[in-house]
């Protein structure tokens, strides 16, 4: 009875019943199987196996392949035989005639039914073309859609596999006569009727069981529609049934909708503070150190990327490095950001609080222009921010040192200057003021055409940056001894304004610069052998100051070194001012080079010249000396003394500004220039000590150095002397290695295509070329497949004779029947003829 | 207002100008002639009033002579204008001789197309105005200084038949005496020698002044050359004790005009030593060059030619004039693959020592005439390729030894280059960098070099157009800088 349990329990309603198979024989090949006659299969020997090769005919079916032969050539040569010399044949015209069964899909079916249909339509009554209520049924597989759906139940299928056998308990009772233990039975025939009774209860039971089940499932069918939504309703009203918001939650609520507080708010520490500020320079310093070694320098890392690169190299920082610096200018704007992209980084800027930055901001903030657009939506923002600032007093750093000009205003000079339209203009505006207030007046110009204020403001920056250049130029060209001093002191108080003013727009100003340069250049070319007007040299000093000097190639940099490279060794030296004038060049010369430590020869040259005039000489052939100092004559003498009293009691004093101006030569200027120069010579090699070779430049000062009589001079300068003799002497020992190739890292193997080596097939060919080989190749093939088609056409010629030949057969068959009938029947009249005069014959 | 005035002056001599040229053209179209208008010209030319530029006024009264000169060959009538044609050349003649270099040249101009006109008209007796020709060379020889006029000159005398003139001519005007006596004039004639050039460029162009004349076509390369030799001869004869100027002048026309058509070259050589030995810088170093030709032309031969070309490399050449010419010498020279190894490092070492202390363009080409000698010989490219583990140094290479094959160089090393790449013009850093690669497989040809100018590197480095304008980070509020100032610490200017 575990069977019916098992059916009794309803939670079994769709399990399945494991049908287990334990027929041996399931899995066999059925004995009608393809199946291959090993008396079918003709083997061909092979004599020796050959390693790689691949043997396509090592055994075959003979017969099979002759019977397939037969049957193709009956489908198509057959075929052709049977209709010949007939004029009608049979024409598919189906949709897709040439699709096999599988090939036949469902869209062909269906376009196949509508032709169908259409030609229908065609045929018959054009009046039914419109007949919507067409009652054609549609059928599948012979039966009508609606008869499927009758029929149709997905129920599980275990009810009818319900065994309606006797079970193993029955028969082996019923059978084998039972177990002999077991209690006797009163009679056989009580036993089946109770047999049966219970087989009847049974079957009973099963039915019953199963409209219980086929009702219960119909109405959870039923219902399951209905309980659908409703299980989803109450999902949401529990979510609904919430208790109420009290205070705190609003509270917080609120808070996490409140706008935050900027960063700008936070307090930063002034450790933190110089620590960005130390983050910030060592950044634009890298950056620096970069450009300073840029070209000549690092070979090394040049030479590990391959020079050239193909057009169709897909490594793509080939082109991200073009997109990237497309036209924008890289520039440090005020507060020092190296970039591009300034509007963004400015953003970030700000939130950071640079508060230091913002302070000097507060006269001079300014951006690239690039971001000119953005500009003024951020002007407003910057300001308020500065106001907010000034309510702030305890986040204030103690100030920095700062130009006097901004903290005593002069009440006599507007806030608001305009830009002035004429050169003449802008000198009149400033030449009844004193130093100081020129420069604050420029201050106030430029404040007041910040070119984020005004698009026109970039035009007036760049007329105030020429107006200042050409005041330079007005100021320092026919300076005289006496107000020299007062154009430099107005020099130092603008310095910071042109500095400012240039990284307003580095690309216009520089370029204003470098026309002021070239046309200086060109001036100094037509006289190369005099010194040029001192203003030439105030704008090398602008450039010292303003520009990364240190790089290796910059645009004006480079310019202005080959420029006092010109000067320095072609311009002969004959008065105080030339004097001055060179030193001062070597000077700025020195500033450019001190952090790329890079040395222009000239300076050196003119360092020895220097020493060499001061020399009192006899004999002059013994010491060298470059041009553009002479060898011998008065101006080879030009800064030797004479030992006085008075030249041996003057002070240490450095070049005074007066010297670029005067041309004669004064006991004191000959003291101070020497002592310049001896201060200067180690500077210079200072510079270029670190360097292998610098021994060079070191040595040829040695015999100057030894040569100048110190006799006649104070004791500073002798000090200076001997320091820098001793500089000297130790450079000029220098020790090198010798001059060898750096270690390079050893070339990777280049990776070839490997290379396949021809099969050794024991057939022994003749050599032929590429081409030739080809060729015969091809030939060889068309020859077998010519050997091919005779043998097929052959083959068919035969097939067809054979064709004829029953053809013949058969109608010589036919007509030997015929004539045999046709015998029997003349016979048959003859007899018939026979008896009829046979009979004839008796009646007489 | 200086320059407003003076663009009025100059109107005021332009409406001169169109006026003369009005006056002129009448004059020319006028059917009876009236020499009036002309004679007040030539009047203008004697007198030189301020308000008419004499330029002008030389050019208006050559094209009237042109058109006269043309004029007369067609209607021979009575030569009313002669007397006044004689007093323009006079005229013409001193202008010549003026100070001015642009009247000069304008006179010498109309000098020679009026004698080109004159030439072919047949009015004058005589074919070539050879007098005339004569008058103007004595002029320019005389008198002050003229290359300029004379290089102008030169253009004339690049044809035949002038240029056989002038050969001539500058035979018959040779100064007599030494050369040391009046050497202005002395110049003028080297000059006007340098001139002649019977190069075949000048013989294969067939340029004629006068075309149309035939008969004095008579130009011949041997009769031109015999006379070119003994233009030479005087040349030589005069030029004892003459000063340096001079001295270089002659050598100059020696080399360039004289020694390719000498019959007789070796006759030189001793003029050619004692010039060497006796001078340096450009006087040694044309020597030298017309040394060089001689051992190349005639075989002869010179022993210490390579010692005194290493001397010829020092600091003052840098000045020089004739640089370019040295260096160009100095590659010919050192092209031999045959020279001894220590001569060529010392002078690969010398010219590396030079680098360090030349200006940018001639450190350019020291660094490529040098790695020019590496590739050379192959056997000095240990200079630049030592021994990695080899020991500190100091430079065993003696800068004071004046025979180049005892200088040690050959076992030095080329730090000097190493060195130069830490030059501030990157042109010359870059140009040093090549001994950290691999040496290049064909020389670098130091022609197109040698010709480029001082101020190239200059104008080339403006030329290029920069895209970024790097300035520097640090804001100085004074004229010092933030760090590593040198020229408020030297200088007390505020």
């Amino acid at each position: 009875m575990g069977a019916k349990n098992k059916k009794a329990n309803s939670d079994a309603v769709y399990a399945k019943k494991t049908v287990k198979s334990t027929n041996p024989f399931d899995n066999a090949t059925a004995q009608s199987a393809k199946r291959q006659n090993p008396f079918d299969v003709h083997v061909n020997k092979e004599k020796f196996k050959i390693m790689g090769r691949i043997c396509k005919h090592d055994r075959g079916m003979p017969g099979v392949a002759r019977s397939k032969a037969l049957q193709k050539r009956t489908q198509t040569l057959g075929q052709q035989f049977a209709v010949k010399h007939k004029t009608n044949k049979f024409k598919d015209n189906r949709i897709g005639r040439h699709l096999s069964g599988d090939q036949l899909t469902e869209s062909v079916m269906n376009a196949r039914y509508l032709a169908e249909k259409m030609s229908q339509v065609r045929t018959t009554q054009k009046a039914q073309k419109f007949n919507l209520n067409d009652d054609e049924l549609l059928t599948h597989r012979g039966q009508t859609l609606e008869e499927i759906e009758q029929y149709r139940d997905e129920r599980s299928d275990d009810e009818e596999l319900d065994d309606e056998a006797l079970d193993a308990d029955f028969t082996s009772a019923a059978h084998f006569g039972g177990d002999e233990n077991e209690t006797s039975p009163q009679d056989r025939q009580a036993a089946i009727d109770e047999m049966i009774a219970e087989q009847k209860r049974r079957k009973n039971e099963i039915d019953k069981e199963k409209n219980e089940v086929y009702d219960l499932t119909e109405k959870l069918d039923a219902n399951y529609k209905l309980l659908l939504p409703l299980v989803a309703k109450a999902t949401k009203d529990e979510q609904e049934a919430k208790p109420p918001a009290d205070a705190y939650d609003k509270l917080l609520k609120e808070m996490i909708f409140e706008p935050r507080g900027s960063v700008t708010d936070k307090l930063i520490n002034p450790a933190e503070l110089a620590k960005q500020e130390a983050e910030r320079l060592e950044r634009l310093e890298n950056e620096r150190l970069r450009r300073m070694r840029a070209e000549g320098e690092d070979d090394e890392a040049e030479n590990a990327k391959p020079k050239h690169r193909s057009a169709d190299d897909l490594d793509d920082g080939y082109f991200v490095a073009g997109g990237e610096e497309d036209d924008d200018t890289l520039a440090y704007d005020l507060e020092g950001n190296l970039g591009t992209h300034l509007a963004s980084k400015a953003e970030a800027k700000e939130d950071s609080g640079d508060e230091a930055e913002e302070e000097d901001g507060e006269e001079e903030e300014s951006e690239d222009d690039s971001e000119e657009s953005e500009a003024e939506n951020y002007s407003d923002l910057n300001e308020s921010e500065a106001e907010s600032e000034t309510e702030q007093p305890s986040k204030k750093k103690p100030k920095k040192e700062r130009p006097q000009a901004t903290t005593t205003l002069d009440a006599s000079i507007p806030f608001t200057i305009k830009m002035p339209k004429t050169y003449e203009d802008f000198t009149e505006l400033l030449s009844s003021h004193a130093a100081l207030q020129q420069a604050t007046i420029v201050e106030r110009i430029i404040k007041c055409n910040d070119p984020k204020l005004d698009g026109v403001n970039r035009e007036h920056v760049v007329k105030l940056y020429c107006f200042l250049l050409q005041y330079i130029k007005d100021l320092f060209e026919d300076a005289s001894e006496q107000d020299i001093r007062g154009n430099f002191q107005l020099l130092s108080h603008l310095m910071p304004h042109l500095q400012s003013l240039t990284q307003l727009n580095p690309e216009r100003m520089s370029s204003a610069l470098l026309d002021v340069l070239k046309e200086k250049f060109g001036e100094y070319q037509k006289n190369p052998k005099t010194y040029p007007t001192l203003d030439t040299l105030i704008y090398f000093k602008l450039v010292s100051n303003v520009y990364s000097t240190s790089d290796f190639r910059h645009p004006v940099a480079t310019p202005t070194y080959v420029f006092m490279e010109h000067i320095l060794s072609r311009a002969r030296v004959r008065t105080r001012q030339d004097i001055a004038m060179g030193l001062f060049v070597v000077a700025i010369a020195l500033e450019f080079g001190s952090q790329s430590k890079r040395f222009l020869p000239s300076v050196f040259n003119f360092l020895e010249g220097i020493l060499y005039i001061s020399i009192a000489k006899r004999d002059a052939d013994k010491l060298e000396v470059a041009p553009p100092f002479e060898l011998d004559g008065p101006f080879s003498k030009l800064l030797a003394i004479a030992a006085t009293p008075e030249s041996k009691s003057l002070e240490q004093q450095k070049l005074q500004a007066a010297d670029l101006v005067n041309h004669t030569l004064t006991l004191d200027f000959k003291v101070r220039a020497l002592d310049t120069t001896l201060c200067l010579i180690p500077e210079a090699l200072q510079l270029v000590g670190e360097h292998t070779g610098a021994c060079y430049l070191a040595s040829p000062f040695l015999p100057l150095l030894a040569r100048l009589r110190l006799k006649p001079y104070p004791e500073h300068v002798q000090q200076h002397h001997r320091e820098a003799t001793q500089l000297v002497q130790q450079l000029a020992e220098q020790q090198m290695k010798p001059v060898a190739l750096a270690e390079r890292k050893p070339k990777a193997l280049r990776l070839l295509e490997p290379r396949f080596e021809t099969v050794y097939d024991d057939k022994r060919r003749p050599k032929m070329s590429k081409e030739k080989e080809e060729r015969a190749k091809l030939l060889h093939k068309i020859k077998r497949e010519k050997k091919g088609a005779i043998r097929e056409i052959r083959r068919d010629t035969a097939f067809v004779q054979e064709l004829k030949l029953k053809q013949q057969l058969q109608s010589d068959k036919e007509r030997h029947e015929k004539v045999k009938r046709i015998y029997q029947e003349a016979s048959m009249q003859q007899g018939e003829l026979n008896e009829l005069a046979r009979s004839k014959k008796r009646k007489k | 207002m200086k320059r407003r005035a003076s663009f009025e002056g100059s109107s005021l001599t332009e409406q001169n100008t169109r006026r003369m040229r009005l006056q002129a053209n009448a004059m020319l179209n006028a059917s009876p002639f009236d020499p009036t208008p002309l004679a007040k010209f030539i009047l203008n030319l004697k007198q030189k009033p301020a308000n008419i530029d004499q330029n002008d006024l030389m050019a208006v009264l050559e094209v009237i002579f042109t058109n006269l000169l043309k004029r007369e060959s067609l209607e021979p009538q009575a030569l009313q204008w002669d007397s006044l044609y004689t007093e323009t050349w006079s005229l013409l003649l001193e202008r010549i001789g003026s100070s001015s270099q642009v009247e000069t040249q304008m006179a010498l101009k109309v000098c020679m197309s009026l004698i080109k006109g004159e030439a072919e008209s047949p009015v004058v007796e005589g074919d070539w105005p050879i007098g005339k020709l004569k008058s103007i060379l004595e002029i320019l020889i005389n008198g002050p200084e003229r290359t300029i006029v004379l290089k102008e000159f030169g253009k004339y005398t690049k044809c035949l038949d002038v240029l056989n003139l002038a050969i001539k001519f500058a035979l018959e005007l040779a100064p007599t005496g030494d050369y040391q006596h009046d050497t202005i004039k002395a110049m003028n004639y080297l000059s006007l020698v340098n001139q002649l050039d019977l190069g075949k460029a000048v013989l294969s162009a067939q340029k004629y002044h006068v075309d149309t004349n035939k008969s004095h076509r008579s130009f011949t390369y041997e009769k031109a050359r015999k006379k070119l030799n003994k233009i030479w001869r005087g040349i030589f004869a005069s030029s004892n004790g003459i000063d340096e100027d001079l001295h270089r002048m002659v050598l100059v026309v020696l080399l360039e005009r004289i020694l390719p058509h000498m019959e007789d070259p070796i006759g030189v050589t001793d003029f050619l030593m004692n010039s060497l030995h006796e001078y340096d810088g450009p006087i040694a170093l044309l020597a030298l060059q017309g040394i060089f030709v001689l051992m190349q032309k005639q075989n002869i031969t010179y022993p210490d030619v390579y010692e005194k070309l290493y001397q010829m490399f020092h600091a003052r050449v840098f000045t020089n004039k004739y640089k370019s010419r040295l260096f160009y010498l100095a590659d010919i020279f050192l092209t031999s693959t045959h020279l001894p190894e220590n001569l060529v490092a010392a002078f690969v070492k010398r010219l590396a020592r030079l680098a360090l202390k030349s200006p940018p363009k001639d450190a350019v080409i020291m660094i490529r005439f040098i790695c020019n000698l590496l590739l050379r010989h192959t056997g000095l490219q240990k200079l630049i390729r030592g021994d990695p583990l080899a020991e500190q140094v100091t430079d065993p290479y003696n800068e004071k030894e004046k025979d180049p094959v005892k200088t040690e160089a050959l076992n030095s090393s080329l730090w000097e280059l190493h060195f130069l790449q830490k030059n501030a013009i990157p042109e010359v850093a870059n140009a040093a960098t090549f001994i950290n690669n691999p040496l290049p497989i064909m020389e670098f040809d130091l022609g197109p070099l040698l010709d480029v100018e001082d101020s190239r590197i200059f104008d080339d480095l403006l030329k290029s157009k920069a895209k970024q304008y790097m300035l520097s980070y640090e804001n100085t509020k004074t004229l010092a800088l933030a760090k590593n100032d040198t020229v408020t610490k030297h200088f007390d200017l505020v």
